[in-house]
């Protein structure tokens, strides 16, 4: 029996009535709808069974008399399952019972539902605001269907974060809203003890840009890729791949195998930018700034490349639903192998001397360390969670685009701490470079004739759900999609690898120096964009509008205090 | 003549030290494959800086003093310091205990300005600054008063004379020492604790900007010239040459090259934490100790 029909017998069993119905028919995807009084002990038995908790995703589904509804999906790595469970509640009574005393990891998840959609969390140990900010109007959900994607409430006057008070015998350092260690905005208020950090509270989700409910509202299908790749500007193909997958997946489109390995090529060029990317800013934050240049000299080849390829050094632009948008010709084949080699070889070198590096060792040891229990207790993914002896890879785990015909290790260490991190994202660089190679191997074998990308064939039926993950850099990115009417997705859910990750850092800050703070922070590589995805308006200005470049300039010279 | 010493030791330490720090940039950036701007910037990020409106961020007076008082210190020790081996007008009426002073006011008024600017940065960049005066103040005392030992003397001519006078063990484990204290001195990688930038945001100096900000700068580079100024004319005053234009050629030119190293040593390093650097101080502390121990036992 496989783990899906046991999984479905162990529900029924325990659950009886409260079983609403299963739908299996996408391979290494199980859902599931629920009674709601059964959520608890369902996220139990799938805990039980070995599951990894991954989103919770919610969405109002009032226009079909269904109230709103609730998903929490699950990951299980070992059997190339995922499975989303899905529960209703009335509109006159929208609450669910919490399950972040349960899985602490949910926290976020249930907390962005209860400011977006008005739901209610019986149960949930800390309900303050997460997504809207403080002067946001009560009452006002932006999710809701009949709140419009542009409205914009006016801003109060005065208002400021409304933080928790420090404990006792600690004060406050604040990095944040903006810091030279933190490349976006985000506000960590730090309590410490001297240099010592005695404990962290985070305020972020500033960067409104309302980019689920855009692709819920005014775009469709098709413009959705590209919408999805400006989420981050780092792992963009990561988001647009993971769309297009779960589209196809809803559809039932199966693509070509050509655009399968080039989706694999784009992505793995993402990932040793990326990492390239990485190496430099951790080391810019423990003040090695010689690092930084020489990992960013090795990248801007790939960036070179990447325009050669695309026509962009980022945000490439290839992924669209059914396919590609460029081919890889033979001879961009050999360009990438060129540049692959001397990346890799300039890289050997790099390695070297940060492994040769004493100070790197005592800066990075020990520092930010978690322990392996810590760490699936709140569902660390990526890097982070494999430098503390989780050994998950999505790309191995549940095998998208072409992966399940490529081989590559997964680097793995246990020693918890930043250095461990730094060790798996330099192999990853190694690993990711024998993965193009074959990738290219495989084309170069594959008919000329195959299509780049395939038609829809009909429109898609409204209702279908697909669930999709990709292995970002910076870990697994999950999007929910639920298709809808009106040729665009009903609901369309983002979660970025940092959204579990930053959940965590103020336990992994717990007991580390002042000092640490920006490499600690950094070591998860948080991207803050992909988890601040969801809002909605600018508040400062009363109306929607555009605002240009010359306009903007103009602003900036205008404004020099306050407003 | 006396009098004309205090001048050229003022236009000394007033017009080489942004060099020196356009020579640090020059040599990190070849380091980090950069271009790296020329070597006269610093003296146009000096002048843009004065040129600017004063930014007062905290009301009261000791923010403002500050620059002023580090400034003003730094300079009154570095006019006091012996030219061509020879006491000048004003170095006359000072001694050893006179340039410690001088110097840790210095450090102290960036103290006060960082404390008085009341930002959480600047505080913690304040603490750190001043865990690293106590830890390093004893190393540079324990080098003159070596010094003293030796040359029998509390003027700053005989003392720093006294230094170089014997090439014996303590001569070179005070070297080793003031060697390994170097970069920590000119406060650079790995130990530009105070100040780091994406922890502290530059700590002390967060609060200060344009003309206020210039003084510390100006401070800053005329206190790592001093440092590498005392490593030239005490240990090897033995190198002096006779004529006086070429003693302050040569200076110059073995200042530049200690710079190139500490540049070279700082490019290559991240920053050490507070608690790493202070066990190192720590260590250097007992070592200068050790030496001036050797010292009076004469060996």
């Amino acid at each position: 029996m496989s783990k899906k029909e046991l999984l479905i017998s162990l529900l029924k069993n325990k659950l009886g009535a409260d079983f609403l119905a299963e739908e299996t028919a996408s391979p290494g995807r199980l859902f599931v709808d629920i009674k709601k009084e059964a959520l608890r002990p369902v996220v139990q038995l799938l805990l039980e069974q070995g599951g990894r908790y991954q989103v919770g995703v919610a969405y109002d589904a009032r226009k079909n008399g269904q109230g709103f509804a609730l998903l929490h999906t699950f990951a299980f790595d070992r059997e190339a399952l995922l499975v989303a469970v899905r529960t209703f509640a009335p509109e006159d009574n929208p609450e669910f019972d919490s399950i972040t005393p349960v899985v602490p990891g949910a926290g976020w998840s249930e907390r962005e539902y209860r400011d977006l959609l008005g739901l209610n969390f019986k149960g949930h140990p800390n309900l303050k605001r997460l997504v809207l900010s403080d002067d946001w109007p009560e009452g006002i959900y932006p999710l809701r269907q009949d709140v419009p994607h542009d409205l914009m409430p006016p801003s109060a006057d005065e208002m400021a974060f409304r933080l928790d008070q420090a404990p006792a015998g600690t004060s406050v350092v604040p990095f944040g809203p903006f810091h030279s260690s933190l490349h976006e905005p985000a506000h960590f208020s730090v309590y410490v003890d001297g240099e010592d950090i005695k404990g962290c509270e985070y305020r972020g989700f500033m960067t409104h840009r309302g980019i689920e409910k855009l692709g819920q509202t005014e775009l469709t299908y098709n413009d959705v890729p590209f919408v999805a790749e400006r989420i981050c500007g780092i792992c963009g193909s990561v988001h647009s791949a993971n769309y297009a997958q779960s589209v196809e997946a809803a559809a039932g489109l199966k693509i070509s195998r050509r655009a399968e390995f080039i989706r694999v090529v784009m992505l793995e060029l993402e990932r040793l930018h990326s990492h390239l990317l990485w190496l430099g800013v951790a080391g810019h934050l423990i003040g090695f700034d010689t690092v930084f240049m020489q990992a960013w000299r090795i990248r801007e080849k790939i960036m070179w490349l990447a325009e050669s390829l695309t026509g962009n050094r980022k945000t490439y632009g290839m992924i669209i639903i059914g396919g590609v948008r460029r081919n890889i010709t033979s001879e961009k084949a050999e360009d990438i192998r060129k540049v692959l080699q001397e990346v890799e070889k300039e890289t050997l070198a790099l390695e070297k001397a940060i492994v040769k590096d004493k100070t790197i060792h005592k800066r990075t040891r020990g520092v930010g360390y978690l322990s392996k229990e810590e760490t699936i207790k709140w569902n660390l993914v990526g890097p982070v969670a494999r430098a503390r002896g989780l050994d998950i890879d999505v790309r191995r785990d549940h095998p998208y685009a072409a992966y399940d015909e490529l081989e590559f290790d997964v680097p793995v260490t246990d020693s918890g701490d930043v250095w461990g991190t730094l060790v798996v994202r330099l192999k990853e660089i190694y690993e990711a470079i024998k993965i193009i190679r074959q990738s290219l191997d495989k084309l170069a074998k594959l008919p000329e004739s195959e299509p780049l990308a395939l038609e829809l064939e009909g429109p898609i039926p409204a209702g279908q759900q697909g669930l999709s993950v990709v292995e970002a850099p910076r870990g697994e990115a999950v999007h929910y999609v639920l298709t809808g009417d009106d040729n665009r997705p009903e609901r369309w859910r983002v979660r970025a690898p940092t959204y579990p990750n930053l959940q965590a850092v103020p336990q992994m800050l717990l007991n580390n120096k002042l000092a640490d703070f920006p490499i600690i922070v950094g070591s998860i590589d948080p991207c803050i964009s992909c988890t601040d995805r969801v809002m909605l308006v600018e508040l400062r200005e009363n109306r929607a509008r555009k605002v240009f470049r010359q306009e903007l300039e103009k602003m900036s010279r205008q404004v020099r205090f306050g407003r | 003549m006396r009098i004309v010493a205090v001048f050229i030791n003022l236009f000394f330490f007033l017009l080489l030290p942004p060099f020196l720090e356009g020579v640090m940039r020059k040599i990190t950036a070849r380091v980090q494959s950069r271009q790296g701007p020329p070597l006269y910037q610093p003296y146009l990020d000096l002048l843009k800086l004065l040129r600017k409106d004063n930014l007062v961020s905290a009301p009261n007076w000791a923010f403002r003093l500050a620059p002023l008082l580090a400034l003003a210190s730094i300079l009154t020790a570095v006019v006091i310091l012996p030219l061509h081996g020879q006491e000048n007008f004003l170095s006359q009426k000072a001694d050893l205990m006179t340039l410690i002073y001088l110097l840790t006011l210095s450090g102290f008024s960036i103290l006060i300005g960082a404390l008085a600017s009341g930002n959480p940065f600047g505080s913690v960049g304040a603490s750190r600054e001043m865990m690293t005066i106590i830890m390093l103040e004893p190393v540079l005392a324990m080098t003159i008063i070596l010094g003293a030992v030796r040359g029998g003397t509390m003027s700053l001519s005989g003392a720093l004379q006294g230094v170089a006078s014997t090439r014996s063990l303590s001569y070179f484990l005070m070297l080793a020492v003031y060697l390994l204290a170097l970069q920590a001195f000119v406060s650079r990688q790995p130990f530009d604790i105070p100040e780091a930038e994406v922890e502290i945001l530059e700590g002390p100096y967060v609060e200060y900007s344009g003309p206020n900000y210039a003084l510390f700068r100006y401070t800053l580079n005329i206190k790592r010239m001093f440092y590498a100024w005392l490593l030239v004319n005490g240990f090897l005053s033995f190198l002096r040459p006779a004529s006086f234009l070429l003693d302050l050629l040569l200076q110059a030119v073995m200042i530049i090259l200690l710079f190139v190293l500490i540049s070279v040593v700082g490019a290559t390093h991240p920053r050490f934490r507070i608690d790493q650097a202070i066990k190192y101080y720590a260590f250097l502390i007992i070592l200068a100790l050790a030496a001036v121990g050797l010292g009076v036992k004469g060996l």
